[in-house]
């Protein structure tokens, strides 16, 4: 399995690149341009909990994994104090990955914010 | 329509004229003239996500400048001159002025190759492609085409409401030709927890959303369906998704 890792600002702006790196690894596996652009819409709709719209005070932590035929993508935010991030996904964030990828978790862990990701080549 | 010779007189006036006034009788007339020309070729850019009607205006500017620059002297007519400066501005306008942030030209125009080739590449494998078969397509690294697909979310696509034009010259929207699948639609909004942001959507950004996470269709049969390119739908659905996460945020 390789890892890929990335740390960036906790803001919007900096979601492009974890979009590129995504879909770079996607198309190393062969993925269709269907299934990179849903895989981006997974990052988004992950990414978007842990920014919030406005950004926040401190990092995200990006990770991917390759593994044979799928991708793993894991992300952890590490905030200032007293910043309220929500991590129980709406029920139309649920709908939303449920379509675009396999697998989809966001939680409260050792207290940071953490999702994960998982997306297989289907064709 | 206007004769040759009386063209000609005109330019000759206009040229000569000393006060705008002067100026602005002489010209009117060969707007007018041409103006059946810039209606055409603005059509031709239509189906690119801005109304006609603004086509239309940025070609007229184009008219005007040609207006202004035709030299009498050359031996062309100013109807083969004109051509060029039209489609000059017109290209112009979408290059700079459609996209929502600044964007390099090399890669506006690797997006606008892309889009060619997506579609086209999408009908002859009939399934999507690869990056990779589209960068063999576009003779470009796989580097650059995921910056480019990436690049795409930047395109400006003026309004979600303008209507659409038919093959035929005609004019049509979202709602109109979708429409069996309102009554579904209803179903969509009680279902999830957005619904008044959902309510609030264009009809269009409505439909792909719907397309897409409730009947599970892929982005590329979502296109071909809507009859736009794939990476039109990826953007509006991107938007409209950024657009009902901000609102949640806003709850």
């Amino acid at each position: 399995m390789d890892t890929v890792s990335v740390k960036i600002p906790a803001s919007p702006a900096y979601l492009q690149v974890v979009r590129l790196i995504a879909s770079g690894l996607a198309s190393r596996l062969g993925f269709n341009i269907d299934e990179i652009e849903d895989l981006k819409i997974g990052v988004d709709e992950m990414c978007a909990y842990l920014t919030g719209a406005q950004g926040r005070s401190g990092s995200l932590e990006i990770t991917f994994e390759v593994d044979g035929d799928s991708l793993r993508i894991n992300g952890s935010g590490d905030f200032e104090a007293g910043q309220k991030v929500r991590t129980n996904l709406t029920e139309f964030s649920r709908m939303i990955l449920d379509t675009v990828v396999d697998k989809a978790t966001l939680e409260q862990n050792g207290g940071r914010p953490k999702f994960s990701l998982e997306k297989s080549k289907v064709s | 329509m206007l004769e040759k010779s009386e063209i000609k007189e005109l330019f000759q006036r206009y040229q000569e004229a000393t006060s705008e006034a002067e100026k602005l009788r002489y010209r009117e007339p060969l707007v007018t003239q041409y103006i059946g020309l810039v209606e055409f070729l603005a059509r031709r850019f239509r189906n690119r996500g801005e109304p006609l009607e603004d086509l239309v205006q940025v070609g007229t500017i184009g008219l005007l400048k040609a207006i202004d620059r035709f030299d009498l002297e050359r031996e062309v007519e100013f109807s083969t001159y004109v051509t060029p400066t039209v489609v000059g501005e017109l290209k112009r306008h979408f290059r700079d002025k459609g996209w929502a942030m600044r964007v390099p030209r090399r890669l506006q125009e690797l997006h606008l190759e892309l889009r060619k080739i997506v579609g086209y590449l999408g009908q002859e494998l009939g399934r999507s492609p690869t990056i990779a078969e589209i960068a063999e397509a576009a003779s470009t690294s796989e580097e650059a085409v995921l910056e480019g697909l990436e690049i795409a979310q930047a395109y400006n696509f003026a309004s979600l409401d303008a209507p659409i034009d038919t093959e035929d010259g005609g004019s049509t929207s979202f709602a109109d030709q979708l429409g069996e699948e309102d009554g579904a639609l209803a179903n969509l909004e009680y279902r999830a927890s957005l619904a008044p942001e959902m309510e609030k959507l264009p009809e269009r950004e409505r439909t792909i959303l719907y397309l897409r996470f409730f009947k599970g269709m892929t982005q590329s049969e979502i296109a071909d369906k809507l009859e736009i390119s794939q990476m039109h739908v990826s953007r509006l659905l991107n938007r409209t998704l950024m657009k009902l996460r901000e609102a949640l945020e806003e709850e």
